[in-house]
């Protein structure tokens, strides 16, 4: 007899914890993963997708410490910063920044504003967001079919980021010193897109391979 | 001498409770149209902005002109939404933002716990007042619960089932165990304030409603179809933190059984489906004051202790009580 009262009282447990997990297996469903997150599940490596300035450089632990306040974004004068809102799996509600949209302006703001530790309050030189990517057979001065200059003329931290070739006065050449605000890729004109966001590792030029 | 009575004020405390909880959700529908201000005054280019947008831009001027002298910087004072903001320099966040993120990290930073203090403090003292006095889900689920009652006496058939109410804390559970194992506050993806007040935001700052909109949706659905108020009954885990926080909290509302008719007004009032009638509180009371100012005789009012009071029996000037009183032969028997 105890046994039954006992085997029931288990099931009714069971079930208990079952109905508790439902609201958020509703909840994911409306999430379907972002596509970056199916190709590298740690490290966000996918072009044009970077977090803020100052965020933990260890993308699974900027998703843990990030509670999905949406304050860096209210804060964010040029509104640069978006949120996987419809998308992004367990990365919900987790700010990053289009650069093709908005670039960053690097103002300080989301940075002071996060009450947790996912952006923490960085200096000028230390930020990492990525780095600036030249494609040098889509950029116009590197293939010899105009001038232009958008990118060093628009970037915030001037000639420690961005300069020209030595021998050629047009053509861009992305420094140690990018952050990857992203500004560059917002302003370039040309409609090959030459200039993206990147992973630090992955270099300021693009192997092309044949 | 005689029955106390409670202090007249109380019973008007549930207009301030509609006043203060539509101030709040005026504050989260304004925030963002702050901030999409800022961002123009920001850039500095009125004249690029398009027809709709320099309405905004001269309406909002209009409004806070008065206040500020540089929006661009004067305007942050107020920034976020009851999940996680600020106060004029005063950073204030949800205790279950502070618990899952813990969870989700596996790791205290101090900072961030900080800010869940006051609101911590205020839990301890006043029990689950959150959900009834601030939180931007309860004004759109009362006006559901509202809208429910007008649907029923059109005929719907409006849910009106009951679980078990423990399972709130086994959603609050079983959610620190998820956030642990996939390193991620799943809370903020089904905590309706939270989502409330981040939706308004992507939906005017923006330009669209993300994902927790179909959730919210869902669960007003929820409380009209199946359990009235159900999400917050049953289901809602910063309910359940609430709950737990407020457990021993010093401000509750007792029932004066002295001048109490049995009339159970209180009971068909009450949100969260507790037992106001018969003194069963219990720590899942969040201080509304619907019982007070629905009381015909004045019989709920506070009272300052950490435990409710013992269960008093039917109310004396309600029928059962006089029935079992007369038969003892008292003067004033009834008829």
């Amino acid at each position: 007899m105890q046994r039954r009262s006992a085997l029931q009282r288990l099931i009714r447990g069971a079930a208990l914890l079952a109905a508790a997990s439902l609201p958020y297996g509703m909840a994911r469903l409306t999430t379907p993963e972002a596509r970056a997150q199916i190709r590298s599940p740690g490290r966000n490596n996918e072009r044009n997708h970077i977090r803020p300035p100052g965020a933990l450089k260890d993308d699974a632990a900027f998703v843990a410490a990030c509670i999905g306040c949406g304050l860096c974004g209210e804060v964010c004068p040029p509104r640069c910063i978006r949120f996987h809102s419809r998308d992004g799996g367990e990365k919900v509600n987790t700010p990053w920044i289009n650069p093709e949209e908005k670039g960053c302006t690097l103002c300080n703001k989301c940075m002071v504003a996060c009450p947790t530790e996912a952006l923490v309050e960085t200096p000028l030189n230390e930020i990492d967001m990525g780095i600036a990517q030249i494609d040098r057979a889509a950029c116009y001065p590197w293939v010899d079919r105009g001038i232009c200059g958008a990118c060093v003329s628009v970037c915030p931290l001037g000639e420690r980021a961005i300069g020209f070739e030595m021998w050629n006065q047009y053509r861009p050449v992305i420094k140690d010193g990018c952050v990857g605000c992203g500004l560059c890729v917002e302003v370039c004109p040309e409609p090959s897109l030459p200039i993206w966001i990147v992973d630090r590792a992955q270099g300021t030029v693009v192997k092309h391979k044949v | 001498m005689g029955t106390p009575k409670p202090f007249f004020l109380w019973r008007h405390l549930n207009k301030l409770r509609w006043l203060s909880l539509s101030i709040v959700f005026a504050m989260l529908v304004a925030l963002p149209f702050m901030h999409v201000y800022q961002t123009f005054t920001a850039a500095h280019a009125y004249d690029l902005l398009a027809p709709a947008e320099k309405q905004l831009y001269d309406v909002m001027e209009t409004l806070t002109g008065v206040f500020t002298e540089d929006p661009a910087e004067d305007l942050d004072a107020i920034k976020g939404n009851t999940w996680s903001g600020s106060f004029f320099g005063l950073q204030l966040s949800d205790p279950l933002a502070i618990a899952g993120q813990m969870a989700a990290g596996l790791k205290l930073y101090a900072p961030f716990l900080l800010t869940a203090l006051i609101p911590v403090l205020f839990t301890l003292l006043l029990g689950r007042f959150f959900c009834g006095w601030i939180c931007p889900a309860t004004l759109l689920y009362e006006l559901n619960t509202n809208v429910s009652t007008w649907l029923s006496r059109l005929g719907f058939k409006v849910g009106n089932r009951h679980f078990d109410r423990r399972l709130k804390y086994a959603v609050l559970g079983v959610g620190l165990l998820l956030s642990a194992a996939t390193g991620s506050v799943l809370m903020a993806a089904i905590y309706p304030p939270a989502i409330v007040g981040r939706e308004l935001y992507y939906a005017i700052a923006l330009g669209g409603f993300g994902a927790g909109t179909l959730f919210f949706v869902g669960t007003l659905l929820f409380d009209t179809l199946v359990a009235r108020r159900g999400f917050c009954r049953y289901v809602c885990p910063g309910g359940a933190l609430y709950s737990l926080l407020g457990r021993y909290r010093l401000v509750r509302i007792r029932r004066i059984a002295e001048s109490c008719n049995d009339c159970a007004k209180c009971n068909a009032v009450c949100e969260f489906g507790l037992d106001p009638l018969r003194d069963h509180f219990g720590q899942e009371c969040n201080n509304c004051t619907a019982c007070i100012a629905v009381c015909p005789t004045q019989a709920m009012t506070f009272v300052l202790r950490p435990t409710d009071i013992p269960e008093q029996g039917p109310g004396h000037l309600g029928k059962q009580y006089l029935r079992a009183h007369s038969e003892k032969g008292s003067i004033d028997a009834a008829p």
